[in-house]
């Protein structure tokens, strides 16, 4: 067996340790030792989101709301794979018809890194419509649930399986863009809008394709963004003999961030043509008018402050955020909007981080609607949310 | 210890023999944020000692320079810096990518470093 000194010259190592860390010892005096995991292994990361909800006159809740898995792959440094998969409220059983959670994947796509301003995607991607549907880690965000309007205008987690091209186009400015399919008119609703209608990859009809796409632009903590997503929805009323509708959302975004204090705000709307038609064939469908709008509006604005001390790791952050929801935000002749859905609701609470990526979170949401019928609940929400 | 002489060598082995040369290095800075880094372009004159100065937004991230020996880890937001030395002596454009899964954007958190 060979002596390991004859096959290592250990001579340019032991001048390299002696002779290099006075030079260099400071370099990585702060850096941490663990290194990154090596390419060509699979990656495993994640993120939970558990919930205890209170809504005025409904039972306290308590629910494994999210809990995901994302395992991603690099091929080489040109072909990367990524992919995220999601079960919803903890299990999956059909009761009364309606199914009390969802296994779903809300990612899975590879990446050809071609250059800079061009690269390649192609699978199940995310849309790239606001702030919370590309970033959704539960850290990310103030509040135990999501918006309101990346709930009822944004139909967050929104995904489609498609293709399409980024890329950073430099000075700051990045983009997206996909082509996928579109959405299905026949699930639009009055309280809900478009959420009900998206196919998320599963055998989607492609016949009525969408197109969808994002510019992003960065500078020193600030983020603005710009997205868009139109396409058809009418695949699914072919045999109703309408025009079909078409769906346009486009949405503005921004971030801002300095020292201890973040703004953010987010304004969001829906177009969506031939409501009318829709509504009425709906309605001899199924006995009842939907009451789609033909546009829907939302629009949301946040302050954040962290109150603990720079001197603690562990940080408090302290927020506030009013937004304004209304699916029923512009009728068709002849309709009349559901002012229970003319919405808008405070938001305030708190997200206690003893690690950067582990959120406690506390929020009171105080919900207002136009009706003097319907009243609108306010509700005490609870959560702790993880990425790793 | 004995990772801190792998790594040292690894630079010192690294794109250039230059990197022993003693003279100031160039300070930057450099921010890493779901899913960017800003500035997400660089550029340096060739022959420039770098030093970045790494730090998060929010979680860890991971910076590789593709084709060099730089690969290293940046700490979570508040929680220090990564700092690390590279020689730029090869003209051209360098992709850097994040080295560390970080969400949903993961694979394309990239940005460039031109040598001229
Ligand atoms: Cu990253």
């Amino acid at each position: 067996m060979p002596q390991l000194s004859s096959l290592v010259d250990w001579k340019p190592l032991i001048l390299a340790c002696f002779g290099l860390i006075s030079h260099s010892a400071n370099v990585y005096a702060q850096a941490p030792a663990a290194p990154p995991p090596r390419e060509g292994l699979p990656t495993l990361s994640g993120y939970m989101e558990m919930h205890l909800n209170k809504v005025q006159d409904l039972p306290t809740e308590v629910d494994l709301h999210r809990f995901v898995l994302m395992i991603g792959h690099s091929f080489s440094d040109r072909l990367k794979f990524w992919s995220e998969v999601e079960v919803e409220h903890a299990f999956v059983e059909v009761e009364g018809g309606e199914e009390t959670g969802e296994v779903a994947i809300e990612q899975a796509f590879i990446d050809v890194m071609l250059n800079r301003r061009f690269n390649l995607r192609a699978g199940m991607v995310l849309v790239p419509v606001g702030i919370i549907n590309e970033r959704h880690e539960p850290p990310t965000f103030h509040g135990v649930e999501r918006t309101f309007v990346d709930t009822v205008i944004v139909p967050t987690t929104w995904r489609d399986t498609g293709v399409g091209a980024f890329g950073d186009l430099g000075r700051g400015f990045s983009y997206r863009a996909y082509a996928v399919p579109g959405l299905d008119a026949a699930g639009f609703s009055a309280e809900e809008g478009i959420a009900g209608g998206r196919q998320q990859g599963g055998r989607a009809d492609a016949s009525d394709p969408a197109v969808t796409g994002r510019l992003e632009y960065r500078n020193t903590g600030l983020t603005a963004g710009a997205s868009l997503w139109r396409g058809g929805a009418g695949f699914g009323l072919i045999r109703l003999d309408i025009q079909t509708p078409t769906v346009a959302v486009s949405s503005l975004d921004a971030r801002y961030r300095r020292g201890r204090h973040e703004l953010r705000g987010q304004w969001s709307m829906v177009n969506i043509s031939g409501a009318a038609d829709l509504n009425r064939a709906l309605q001899m469908h199924t006995g009842l008018s939907p009451n789609i709008a033909s546009r829907l509006l939302g629009a949301y604005a946040e302050a954040a402050t962290r109150v603990t001390p720079d001197s603690w790791s562990d940080e408090v952050v302290v927020f506030g955020r009013y937004e304004k929801f209304d699916t029923q935000n512009k009728m068709p002749a002849g309709f009349q909007p559901l002012q229970e859905f003319q919405r808008s609701a405070w938001v305030a609470g708190a997200t206690y981080y003893p690690d950067p990526d582990v959120a406690f979170k506390f929020d009171v949401i105080r919900e207002r609607n136009k009706s003097g019928v319907v009243r609108a609940p306010w509700q005490i929400n609870l959560g702790v949310g993880w990425w790793f | 210890m004995l990772l801190k002489c792998f790594v040292v060598l690894a630079l010192a082995l690294g794109p250039s023999p230059q990197a022993l040369k003693p003279s100031s290095p160039r300070v930057i800075r450099v921010s890493a944020e779901r899913f960017a880094y800003t500035p997400s372009e660089i550029t340096v004159e060739k022959g420039t000692v770098i030093e970045f100065h790494l730090t998060s937004e929010d979680t860890d991230h991971g910076f590789r320079i593709i084709g060099t020996e730089v690969d290293v880890q940046i700490p979570k937001r508040r929680r220090g810096e990564t700092v690390v030395k590279y020689t730029a002596d090869t003209a051209g454009r360098f992709i850097i990518e994040c080295s560390r899964p970080c969400g949903a954007g993961h694979t394309a958190m990239r940005a460039t470093l031109v040598v001229k």
